[in-house]
C-alpha cells in the first residue's frame, strides 16, 4: 500500500520478478513487498516470466538479463516480446554491467522503462524510488553508464561548450530525471532547471523534446554519437 | 588454390629461349666439324686421316657440352665425313681403306660416342642437380606449397623432357585433385580438377601400389585419366608417389605425347623431386599444426576468462547481491531504538556493494558480453569510450566477423589502447578497423614518445601471438618521438596450404 500525499489509500503496483537466482529473488522480492508494492509472482527464466505476463498482468516486471538457458540476453528478449504483447507493462531491466547498445535497444522500445546494473538493488531508497518513477511512467538509465558516456573523451568534444552545472544537469537528463527531478537533485528551482536545459539543447543543437522519455533517449544517443 | 596453375602458364619469353637454344645445338653439331675442316684447309700436313679427326673431335666435344647426345653424335658422323673428304681431297684416296684407315675412323667414332654420352650425362646431371638446388632452395624458404608444386612440374617437364607435368593428390574418396600442372607450350591438358580413381593409369598404379609406376603404350590407358589422357595424346606416363611422413599423399606424373619413351632412370629421377615436394608438404603441416596449437592454446584461454567472467557476475557478484539485500532487510527489521546496529549494518551492506563493484573493475578486461552479441563495433566503442587517451575511432562496417577474429581483434585494440595510455604520453589514439571479404585490418596509431619496446615484457608480445595463430600478420612502427603504429591484419579464411 502506498499512501499518497493527499492521504487516500492508492492501490499497490503490481509488479513480477523473474531472475534465475532463488536467493536474490527473493530478497528483491521481500525488498518490495516491504516497501508497498504487491509481489504477484516470481519466475526463474524467461518463459516462465512471459506465462506470468500473461496470466497475473502485472503492471512492472523485474528482470535479470542474464537467464537460463543460455545465460546471455534472455532478459532482453523477454522485454522485447513483453512490450510487443503487452505495451502497458513497464520493464526494468537489472544486468551485471551496463552498455549503451543496449540501453538504446531498450529505450527505443517505448516509455516506462529501467536498466540499471543489478548491484543497484542494494541501495535499498534509490531503488524503490526508481521502481516507483518508472511505475509512473518515467524512463531510468543507470548513472554509471551515464558517467562513462559523459566521462569518455574526445576530441573537439561538444561537451566543453558547456559549464560544469550543465554537465551535471545534462547527465541527469540522461538518468531519466524530469526537470522537477533534477531540481530536488541539485537543490535548484524548477526555474533555474529549465534555464540550464534550454541552454544545453541550444548549445548541443538537440530537438527539444515533447516528453522525458524522448529526453533521454535523445540524450543518449547524442552522447554515444558524439 | 592460388597458384596451382603458376605451372601450366610457360612464359613467351621461356618459349624462344627454348627454341633458339635447340637451334643453336644443332648448329654447333653441323657447322663444327665443318669450320674446322674449312680451317684446316690451306694447312696440308694436317690431313693425314688420324689429324683431322683429333680436331674435329673438338667440336664433338662442343656439340656434347651444348647440345646433349644427339647433336653430339651427328657432330661425330659430319667429322667422319669431313675428315674423309679431306684426306681424299688431299691424296686422292684412302690409303688402305679397309684396313688402317677404317681402324682409324672406328676409334674416333668410339672415342667421340663415348665422349658425347659421357658429357651429355655430365650435363645432364649438372641440370638436374640445378634444378633439385632451385627446389630445394623453396623448400628451405619455407615457400607456400602451391609455389613448390609450380616450380616441381616445371622442373620436372623441362629436364625430363616431358610434354606434361602434373602433381595430384589423393583423397579420401578415391578421386585424386591435380593441384599443380606444367605443360610445353602448345600441349593441351585435361582440364579438370578432380578424377575418379580407378582403371589403367599411372596415377590409379600409383596410389593404389605406393609405387612408382610407368604406361608406355597409353593405348591401353583405362578409367578417367586414362581415357582423358589417351583423348589428349598422351603416349608414355611415368609416375613417382608423394610419400609424406609415412603416408601416402599424392603422385608427381610426367607424361609425353610423343613416341619417345622415357628413359629406365625417370622414376628414379622423379622421386627425388616428389622426395622435396614431401618435405615441402611435411614443413607446412607442421608450420599449420603450430599455429593450430597456439590457437588453441588461446582459445582454452579465452574460454577460461569467459568462464571466470560468468562465473563472477552470475555467481560471486550476484551472491554478494542478495546477501546485502538481506542485510538491508534485517536492518529494516531492527527496532528504530537500536541505532548502533543499525549503523553497523548500514555500512556492512555499503562494503558489500563496494566489493561488487570491485569484482565489475576485476572483469573489466574480459571481452564483454557486447562482443558476441553485437560485434567489434559496439564493443570497441566501449573501449573507446574507457580511454583515459582521446580516440578517434574509424569503422568501416558493422559487419559480423567469425568469432576468432572478432576476439582477436578486440584483444588487439584493447591491448594497444592499454599500452598507449600507460607509455605513450600521446594526446590522441586513432583506431581504424577496415574490413573486406578477405582480411580484417586493424591498425592503432598515437602521437606519443614511441618507442616502446615489444620485446620488454609489454602486451605486444602476446598480440604478435594471437594474431599470427590466427594466421595474421602484426607490425610495430615505433621510432622514438613519433608515436606507435600498430598494424594487423588477420585473414577471413586461413590458407589451407595444400592439405587435404
Amino acid at each position: 500500500m502506498v499512501v499518497d500525499d493527499t492521504g487516500a489509500k492508492e492501490r499497490a503496483v503490481r509488479i513480477a520478478i523473474a531472475d534465475d537466482d532463488v536467493l536474490l529473488r527473493e530478497g528483491l522480492a521481500s525488498l518490495l513487498a516491504r516497501s508497498g508494492f504487491d509481489v504477484v509472482g516470481q519466475a526463474g527464466d524467461a518463459v516462465a516470466l512471459l506465462t506470468l505476463v500473461r496470466e497475473r498482468e502485472p503492471e512492472l516486471v523485474i528482470v535479470d538479463i542474464r537467464m537460463p538457458p543460455t545465460h546471455s540476453t534472455e532478459g532482453l528478449d523477454a522485454a522485447r516480446s513483453i512490450r510487443e504483447e503487452h505495451p502497458a507493462v513497464g520493464i526494468l531491466v537489472l544486468s551485471a554491467h551496463v552498455e549503451v547498445e543496449e540501453a538504446i535497444e531498450l529505450l527505443a522500445g517505448g516509455e516506462r522503462i529501467g536498466y540499471l546494473l543489478k548491484s543497484r538493488v542494494t541501495d535499498v531508497g534509490e531503488f524503490i524510488d526508481t521502481v516507483a518513477r518508472i511505475a509512473r511512467g518515467a524512463s531510468i538509465v543507470d548513472p554509471s553508464l551515464i558517467q562513462e558516456l559523459v566521462a569518455a573523451r574526445r576530441r573537439n568534444d561538444p561537451l566543453a561548450l558547456l559549464t560544469a552545472r550543465e554537465r551535471e544537469v545534462l547527465a541527469l537528463m540522461a538518468e531519466g530525471c524530469s526537470n522537477a527531478g533534477i531540481g530536488r537533485r541539485l537543490w535548484v528551482t524548477d526555474g533555474t532547471v529549465e534555464k540550464h536545459v534550454k541552454s544545453i539543447l541550444t548549445k548541443l543543437q538537440l530537438p527539444e523534446s515533447p516528453d522525458d522519455h524522448r529526453r533521454v533517449l535523445a540524450v543518449i544517443a547524442f552522447l554515444e554519437a558524439r | 588454390m592460388r597458384n596451382a596453375f603458376r605451372g601450366f602458364v610457360t612464359s613467351a619469353c621461356e618459349r624462344r629461349s627454348l627454341a633458339r637454344r635447340r637451334r643453336a645445338d644443332w648448329v654447333v653439331a653441323i657447322a663444327g666439324p665443318v669450320i674446322i675442316t674449312a680451317v684446316l684447309l690451306p694447312f696440308g700436313s694436317f690431313f693425314a686421316l688420324s689429324s683431322v679427326l683429333l680436331f674435329v673431335l673438338l667440336a664433338v666435344i662442343a656439340a656434347a657440352l651444348i647440345g646433349g647426345l644427339r647433336p653430339a653424335l651427328t657432330a661425330v658422323a659430319v667429322g667422319v665425313l669431313a675428315g674423309v673428304f679431306l684426306h681424299v681431297r688431299h691424296y686422292g684416296g684412302l690409303r688402305d681403306p679397309l684396313g688402317v684407315d677404317l681402324a682409324k675412323i672406328l676409334a674416333f667414332v668410339f672415342v667421340g660416342v663415348a665422349i658425347a654420352i659421357l658429357v651429355g650425362e655430365l650435363t645432364r646431371l649438372a641440370a638436374e642437380q640445378g634444378a633439385l638446388r632451385r627446389v630445394a632452395t623453396l623448400v628451405a624458404r619455407a615457400a607456400p606449397p602451391d609455389e613448390v608444386f609450380a616450380s616441381v612440374t616445371a622442373e620436372i617437364g623441362l629436364l625430363i623432357p616431358a610434354d606434361t607435368t602434373q602433381i595430384y593428390r589423393f583423397e579420401r574418396d578415391r578421386t585424386a585433385s591435380n593441384i599443380a600442372r606444367w605443360s610445353k607450350p602448345g600441349t593441351d591438358l585435361p582440364a579438370a580438377a578432380r578424377w575418379k580413381l580407378g582403371g589403367h593409369n599411372v596415377t590409379t598404379l600409383v596410389a593404389r601400389t605406393g609405387r612408382p609406376a610407368r604406361i608406355d603404350n597409353r593405348a591401353d590407358g583405362t578409367g578417367e585419366i586414362g581415357t582423358e589422357a589417351r583423348a589428349a595424346g598422351a603416349r608414355t606416363s611415368v609416375g613417382a608417389p608423394i610419400v609424406v611422413e609415412g603416408e601416402l599423399w599424392g603422385v608427381a606424373v610426367a607424361t609425353s605425347t610423343g613416341g619417345r619413351r622415357f628413359r629406365g632412370d625417370t622414376e628414379a629421377r622423379l622421386a627425388a623431386f616428389t622426395a622435396l615436394v614431401a618435405l615441402a608438404i611435411a614443413n607446412a603441416e607442421s608450420r599449420d599444426e603450430l599455429a593450430a596449437s597456439r590457437a588453441r592454446v588461446l582459445a582454452a584461454a579465452d574460454e577460461a576468462r569467459r568462464r571466470i567472467e560468468r562465473d563472477l557476475h552470475d555467481g560471486t557478484q550476484q551472491r554478494l547481491t542478495a546477501l546485502a539485500l538481506e542485510l538491508r532487510a534485517t536492518e529494516a527489521a531492527v527496532p528504530p531504538d537500536m541505532t548502533g546496529i543499525r549503523t553497523q549494518l548500514s555500512r556492512t551492506a555499503k562494503g558489500l556493494a563496494a566489493a561488487v563493484d570491485d569484482l565489475q573493475e576485476i572483469s573489466r578486461g574480459i571481452p564483454p558480453a557486447i562482443l558476441s552479441k553485437g560485434g567489434l563495433g559496439p564493443a570497441i566503442k566501449a573501449l573507446a569510450r574507457r580511454s583515459a587517451i582521446p580516440v578517434e575511432l574509424e569503422l568501416s562496417s558493422d559487419t559480423r566477423l567469425p568469432e576468432r577474429i572478432e576476439v582477436g581483434a578486440y584483444y588487439v585494440v584493447s591491448e594497444a589502447l592499454t599500452n598507449a595510455v600507460k607509455h605513450s604520453g600521446a594526446s590522441v589514439v586513432y583506431i581504424r578497423v577496415d574490413v573486406d571479404d578477405l582480411v580484417a585490418q586493424i591498425s592503432i596509431r598515437d602521437d606519443g614518445v614511441g618507442g616502446a619496446d615489444p620485446t620488454r615484457g609489454s602486451g605486444l608480445t602476446g598480440l604478435q601471438d594471437r594474431v599470427e595463430s590466427l594466421g595474421g600478420t602484426f607490425e610495430i612502427a615505433n621510432s622514438v618521438g613519433h608515436g606507435t603504429a600498430i598494424l594487423a591484419r588477420i585473414a577471413m579464411e586461413s590458407g589451407d596450404n595444400g592439405r587435404r
